[in-house]
């Protein structure tokens, strides 16, 4: 029997996504089910063998759930490391707590470290992740964390659906102005950043536009759309710079809360996630929804980290579909 | 009036941290702590912890994951907030009872599935057998082209009538069957108690207990197959519950009445195991009337030391029930019968026990000392989580009186079942607490 195959895990949180992590990679989701008890303990049961092979867990967050959705990652990684997995990569499309990156008021915490440390203390020995909130979490952990990025899928639908010759790059805030220059560089677009005073989380205040969007098609860019405050109201301030259209990509479409009714009322044309978090019937709700499929992306860096070859390649590039 | 001293409460038990910080005489720390819309618990703390000696005391009780994942964020919050010392008090220790796939006389669990034809995992003999007098004719060819029809004709039937392949020929499992079945998304949302039966759980609304791995062909055929010749298994979660704790900066547990005593043993900071006992003594003492007659009884036989330390601190008689787990051969199903060794009769009966969940356990133990005599059953048990349908089991149980202490909320409980009376426990943890603060023993709260 051949040793040390990849044998790829997943939890409740995201089967589609796993479902199709695996069918590219040509193999089967290893036989594990996690479940909650009446008493609401999560129960996760093995039922293959992961001894001396190189396992990846892929857990996403799912809305509502993602304590539950944490827990079952931390014991499914606890359990192949006590049935003697070589190598435990923990997939986490999104991750959890990203927001809460520093001590931004006296006693707040920084959850985003400490998900790190339990992670490796479950003992996760490598972490792939996708367009962190802040990269500097990858220095919360001491084993190696990929970051991957959803840019080149994003490059590519850009170019497949908008005439890119008509668009203006817009980032919604002063923080992920380097992520939508890195595009408007790509595509050698103009840029434009909205500034904006934040009173409380969840709720957005004043709005300005630095930069020129008129009869363009601006198009936002983002890493997350949680309640889409921000998105809808940059969007307003877009067209009340009198531009043409104005489309949205965001890597992680949490559309938590009112976020679907709030952009069905707004006055973005398209909203583009990638499908990093469980969607359900969020794409019935909302017509202007798109998904675009970053499971090869995934898949692909899963294989690469297998084989041991550079991930790289995939920072700049998007295996084809 | 303590100094220096921070007690912090989680949500999960507001009523115990208002107690503890009552008998303490230090107001309960002010904290936001709520979650975001997306999910992720959010927490300020209003108060200096600066220097402090930080309680933060969170029950293990409800939605057990948030509420762990809240102490996990708060210990690290006052760790970083310069605590001096962050102690967590967990008054129920979560996952410190996780079931495992039980060990079977029959052999290991899985033997006894094969006999099913239907499963899906079915493989075939490399030869057919040679046909013999005393042998079935096999369903190959040779039968003819009659047989074939009459098979065929069957499998059709089958199908329309929804069974499927119920000969012996059963395709080999596609080898895209999803591990995890979509459907049973482990994330039952309706926990409250939905099912009115009462002998375990019910497959069709995907409850599951604790319960459930006692009758593990449920579980099996339900909803999951392992790999053929693997032997599954259940993760234990209790380490890593313990190494989480300390990895969010824990120096300090306090607990009560844990499952298991070698659970104090996967910590490397100090655990202080407070008993439940000595509550649960003087309500015998005070409630019972003629309780030196009664009889305690141990509903297992893990329980047993728990029950005879109280059984002859009060010099009263001692009773085990011993759980035989061998299938018995008129009901496959109910394959945990009970045994009870000692003699009830005519006596009042005392369950001992330390956690009831489903309460499956101390009902069906209540009814076979009934049954063997009993006058009254009364059911003593420090943790009362009484998840999915227990209450209503308790209320049709023959348990008479049910009482329990507040290491997890029981108003509720309360309100839904007349049997249940429930014991303050805030005092003791808050005695505790002092003594922790104060560096006095603890080991004084142990006697008496």
């Amino acid at each position: 029997m051949a040793t040390n195959s990849i044998k790829l895990l997943t939890g409740n949180s995201h089967p589609q996504l796993a479902k199709a992590v695996a069918e590219r990679l040509g193999i089967n989701l290893a036989k594990t089910m996690s479940l909650n008890y009446s008493n609401q303990e999560t129960s996760v049961t093995v039922g293959e063998s992961v001894r001396d092979e190189d396992v990846f867990i892929l857990q996403s967050t799912a809305p509502g759930d993602i304590n539950d959705g944490l827990m079952e990652l931390l014991i499914m990684i606890n359990a192949c490391k006590t049935a003697s997995a070589r190598r435990i990569t923990a997939v986490i499309p999104n991750f959890p707590y990203a927001r809460q990156d520093k001590k931004d008021k006296s006693r707040a915490p920084i959850s985003a470290k400490l998900i790190a440390n339990m992670l490796q203390t479950a003992g996760c020995n490598h972490v792939i992740t996708m367009d962190l909130h802040a990269s500097q979490i990858q220095g919360f952990f001491n084993v190696p964390v990929d970051n991957l990025y959803a840019e080149p899928s994003t490059l590519r639908w850009i170019r497949q659906n908008l005439n890119v010759r008509d668009c203006v790059v817009v980032s919604p805030d002063a923080g992920g102005a380097k992520r939508a220059t890195s595009i408007a560089d790509r595509l050698d677009l103009g840029f434009a950043l909205i500034h904006k005073e934040r009173a409380r989380p969840n709720e957005v205040s004043r709005m300005v536009l630095v930069g020129d969007v008129e009869n363009k098609i601006a198009i936002l860019v983002d890493d997350m759309a949680d309640t889409c405050g921000t998105l809808v109201k940059a969007a307003e301030t877009v067209m009340n710079h009198k531009a043409r259209e104005v489309v949205a990509i965001v890597t992680h479409g949490i559309l938590s809360g009112n976020a679907i009714e709030t952009l069905n009322r707004s006055t973005l044309s398209r909203v583009v996630v990638t499908n990093t978090v469980p969607l359900g019937d969020k794409k019935e709700r909302c017509e202007r929804l798109r998904v675009m499929d970053i499971s090869p992306t995934l898949a692909e860096a899963i294989r690469r980290t297998h084989n041991g070859e550079s991930v790289s390649f995939l920072f700049t590039h998007a295996p084809s579909d | 009036m303590v100094r220096n001293i921070v007690v912090l409460g989680g949500n999960s038990h507001p009523e115990l941290v208002k107690q503890v910080s009552d008998t303490l005489g230090v107001p309960a720390c002010n904290r936001i702590l709520n979650k975001f819309s997306v999910g992720e618990s959010r927490l300020e703390i209003q108060d200096s912890v600066r220097g402090k000696d930080v309680y933060i005391i969170q029950s293990g009780g409800g939605k057990v994951n948030d509420n762990f994942v809240d102490l996990c964020i708060m210990i690290s919050a006052c760790k970083t907030g310069s605590a001096k010392r962050v102690t967590a008090v967990l008054p129920l220790f979560p996952y410190s009872r996780q079931p495992d796939v039980p060990y079977n006389k029959a052999g290991a669990p899985l033997s006894k599935a094969p006999t099913d034809v239907n499963r899906n995992d079915f493989t075939f003999e490399s030869r057919p057998p040679t046909p013999s007098p005393s042998q079935a004719q096999s369903v190959s060819l040779p039968n003819g082209q009659e047989f074939l029809q009459k098979k065929l004709g069957k499998t059709l039937l089958d199908q329309q009538n929804g069974h499927s392949y119920s000969n012996s020929i059963t395709p080999r499992r596609s080898d895209t069957t999803d591990s995890v079945p979509l459907s049973t998304n482990g994330h039952t949302r309706d926990q409250n108690g939905s099912s009115s039966s009462l002998n375990g759980s019910t497959v069709g609304n995907q409850t599951f207990t604790t319960h459930d791995y006692e009758n593990y062909t449920i579980m099996n055929n339900s909803l999951f197959n392992p790999k053929p010749g693997y032997k599954q298994w259940v993760a234990q979660a209790g380490t890593l519950v313990a190494d989480l704790l300390t990895c969010a900066g824990a120096d300090h547990i306090i607990t009560m009445d844990l499952h298991d005593p070698q659970y104090q043993g996967f910590f490397d900071i100090p655990v202080d195991n407070l008993y439940g006992k000595s509550i649960l003594k003087r309500y015998i003492q005070t409630n019972i009337p003629d309780f030196k007659s009664a009889v305690i009884v141990s509903p297992d036989a893990g329980g047993a030391k728990r029950a005879t330390v109280i059984a002859d601190d009060l010099n009263v008689e001692f009773a085990l029930i011993h759980k035989e787990r061998r299938p018995t051969r008129i009901t496959d199903r109910q394959n945990a019968t009970m045994m009870l060794v000692g003699n009830v009769a005519n006596r009042v009966c005392i369950l001992v026990d330390d956690l009831a969940d489903t309460s499956n356990t101390i009902t069906r133990a209540a009814k076979l000392l009934k049954n063997e005599g009993a006058t009254h059953v009364y059911a003593l048990l420090t943790h009362g989580i009484f998840s999915g349908d227990a209450i209503a089991r308790i209320n049709a149980s023959a348990l008479d009186r049910v009482v329990v202490t507040n290491s997890v909320p029981q108003d509720e409980h309360v309100r839904l079942c007349p049997k249940l009376e429930v014991l303050e426990v805030g005092s003791v943890f808050a005695e505790a607490i002092r003594r922790v603060h104060h560096g006095e023993s603890i080991s004084a709260l142990f006697w008496d």
